[in-house]
């Protein structure tokens, strides 16, 4: 039998509408794949199909997955399709499919299918960098008062993460900066966070701290130096603890010197 | 008199003191101090203040020390009326000492807090005039950052045996979580080493603390929004190495404390040199870090996996397998209930297999209802097979033919190197097993040796 191959628009949006796509064209589930990216290298008797985004098909199949499945799951789904990764969205696939033949509410906890155990471990590596996230986050003063954090996270987080500084600083105005991926939340006092991607960001903006930044990112420095026992010395562990892709970001380890700012390095998702 | 105009002198001298000095000087001093996490409450943020606690913790930075920067760890003032003879702060020491005034800590509470430094504070002291004065000391900040400053997030204080019972129950109110060190496992070495502390002292505001807990949570069944008192619960820490107690005798201290006095966590501190005095061990080889690290593992089987003190370790074998972790040493010594089916264990049984943890026993517990499963099943859960595998059968099976007999599976547990976290495995390997049967190379790597020279 001929396969089929539906690639779609990496965003949450795009996955779901292309496996409701699946079903509305009732596409056979063991032949049907569903990617987010061409293919490298093209397989012989495979049909290759782009998929267009539909919002209102997307809904629907949140709404099918919330009922179904309940909230849990849609979340575990939703942090396994923040991953980079190029299984994810065919994973997804299979499971929503697997749960649906089976009338199995329950389908995240049948570890014994491979591709449940795919989404669970890529919805437990996102979840992991967002607990890392949480504390390794870093927010430096500008000159206008605003908090503006950048982050270099391997997954789309920023979503997950406003929520919990929103909560936490209500009374701040405050940016989050996703440095590979161009985008960020801002949060202003007294009011619901919003995405953003960064066209209009006043770069020199940002370069400009106010005067009490330096000193509490020194006094916190020397802090982090004071607090170690130097008898129990082990910066292996240390970097186990907090790896060097968050350390770059982190003032403690970069000393005073601020990230640069590099545009060119970014990937560009969309 | 000549006290106050110390008091005095030092005041005057903390006035020219920066910031930076200070924190120097009482984060330095309040390093030894374990118990600093920010676990054990959740608490959302009211929508105004700043702040808000999650139950997990949150860990902010890591030291060089590989240990987690959670909280800003610092005391009130290191200066001391006691004379504990493992404490940097004694009063027989001399060394820089400095004070914070209130308003110093609230302030780089909530500065760091804002930045994302920090999970909150930790606050602790040494003792100024007497207990009782120190308490309202730190009560006074404590009120300050939360009544003026409104902090939400988490506070973390230490009770000071015999301060006023009505202080402590006052900074409960305030605080998240509140410690009283226990300081040494037992009192004979409590006398010996902290000749101004006392056993009944340290346990009195425990007991104290305790009370306050049950009955907050008794009151917050009647009326939905009573204050809460201490509610991430009480720890306690224990230095290790300083006294001669035998692990058997930690272990079932904290069994005790646990137990009876409800404590959330009982904290191991692998001992420090900081002091020359007659009355403390030497220790050539450095803090005892290996024997932290069992005791650690221990106490989570304690907590975790329903384990007993008395099962891990009994009078005629006092300590730690050094070798071993506590959970392969005690399967290795009850090989009659092994091995275990997979597919039908209970829970509590399972948690009891070497390789087999809290998470990957949930994880097996759900799918085994849906489907049978087998060693590849198992191996994506994450269970690690290396491990597991002398000790489980599924479907009536092993993984590969293997003996159950103690010998052969200690030599085959510990070819599998166990990772520790710091760097003194190989060398306590080395020394310890060379008289040892345990660790006779394996047939195949004698071959290898004589083939390769």
């Amino acid at each position: 039998m001929e396969k089929r191959v539906l690639i779609c628009e990496d965003s949450l949006e795009g996955i779901f509408s292309a496996i409701y796509d699946a079903y509305a064209e009732k596409c056979v589930h063991d032949f049907t794949r569903i990617q987010t990216r061409e293919s490298e290298n093209l397989e012989l008797f495979t049909s290759y199909e782009h998929m267009v985004s539909c919002n209102e098909k997307a809904v629907k199949v949140i709404r099918m997955i919330l009922n179904q499945f309940g909230e849990e799951t849609y979340l575990y789904f939703c942090r396994a399709l923040a991953t980079e990764d190029a299984e994810k969205a065919n994973a997804v696939y299979h499971v929503l499919q697997k749960g649906i033949s089976e009338q199995n509410r329950r389908i995240m906890e049948k570890f014994s299918e491979e591709c449940v155990n795919k989404v669970f471990e890529l919805s437990r590596y996102t979840n992991n960098e967002i607990m890392h996230l949480r504390g390794f986050l870093r927010f430096q003063e500008l000159e206008n008062g605003v908090l503006f954090a950048r982050i270099g996270p391997r997954n789309n987080i920023l979503t997950f993460l406003a929520p919990h500084f929103a909560d936490r600083l209500p009374g701040e105005n405050f940016i989050i900066y996703d440095d590979t991926r161009g985008i960020c939340v801002i949060h202003p006092v007294g009011r619901e966070w919003f995405l953003m991607d960064d066209r209009d960001m006043n770069e020199s903006a940002l370069e400009h701290f106010s005067e009490k930044e330096l000193e509490y990112r020194e006094l916190f420095t020397f802090f982090c130096e004071k607090i170690g026992i130097e008898e129990r010395r082990n910066p292996g562990l240390q970097r186990q603890m907090c790896a060097l892709h968050f350390q770059k970001y982190m003032s403690e380890f970069t000393g005073n010197v601020p990230p640069i700012y590099d545009k060119s390095k970014q990937i560009k998702t969309n | 008199m000549q006290i106050e105009n110390e008091i005095i002198k030092s005041v005057s001298v903390n006035q020219e003191m920066s910031i930076k000095e200070k924190l120097g000087i009482l984060s330095d001093a309040a390093k030894y101090d374990v118990a600093c996490t920010s676990s054990g409450v959740d608490r959302k943020g009211n929508g105004t203040d700043m702040g808000n606690t999650v139950a997990g913790g949150i860990c902010h930075s890591f030291a060089a020390d590989g240990r987690c920067i959670s909280l800003l760890k610092i005391l009130f003032t290191n200066e001391c009326i006691y004379d504990c003879k493992y404490c940097l702060n004694r009063c027989s020491n001399d060394v820089p000492r400095a004070s914070f005034t209130p308003d110093e800590v609230c302030e780089l509470t909530m500065e760091f807090y804002r930045r994302n430094y920090i999970e909150g504070l930790f606050l602790s002291s040494g003792i100024i005039q007497s207990p009782t004065y120190t308490m309202e000391q730190i009560y006074e900040a404590i009120l300050k950052l939360r009544k003026v400053y409104h902090f939400m997030g988490y506070i973390h204080v230490k009770a000071i045996p015999g301060a006023d019972p009505m202080l402590i129950q006052r900074v409960g109110m305030l605080a998240d979580r509140m410690s009283v060190n226990l300081e040494l496992p037992t009192a004979e070495g409590l006398k010996s080493l902290a000749p101004n502390k006392h056993r009944k002292n340290i346990l009195a505001p425990m007991r104290q603390i305790q009370n306050g807990i049950t009955e907050s949570r008794h009151d917050l069944v009647l009326y939905r929004n009573a204050p809460k008192f201490v509610p991430a619960g009480q720890s306690t820490q224990m230095i290790i190495g300083a006294t001669p107690e035998s692990d058997y005798q930690i272990m079932a201290v904290a069994e005790n404390l646990y137990r009876k006095f409800d404590l959330k966590r009982v904290f191991y501190s692998a001992f420090v040199h900081v002091n020359e005095d007659k009355a403390l061990p030497a220790l050539p080889g450095g803090p005892p870090l290996l024997r932290e690290h069992r005791l650690y593992q221990a106490d989570w089987l304690l907590r975790f996996y329903g384990f007993q003190a008395d099962e891990l370790l009994s009078e005629e074998k006092p300590n730690f397998n050094i070798l071993l972790d506590p959970k392969c040493d005690w399967a290795l010594r009850h090989l009659e209930f092994f091995p275990m089916e997979i597919n039908r264990i209970d829970y509590q049984m399972m948690l009891r297999i070497p390789g087999i943890g809290v998470k990957s026993a949930q994880k097996i517990v759900k799918a085994r209802r849906m489907a049978k499963l087998d060693f590849t099943d198992l191996k994506r859960i994450g269970v690690v097979l290396k491990r597991a595998l002398y000790f489980i059968t599924c479907n009536g099976r092993m993984m590969y033919p293997t003996k159950i007999e103690e010998d052969y599976i200690t030599r085959n547990l510990l070819s599998v190197k166990e990772r520790l976290p710091f760097d003194v495995g190989t060398v306590t390997y080395k020394q310890l097993s060379l008289f040892d049967d345990v660790n006779i190379p394996s047939q195949s790597s004698v071959m290898e040796r004589v083939l390769t020279h």
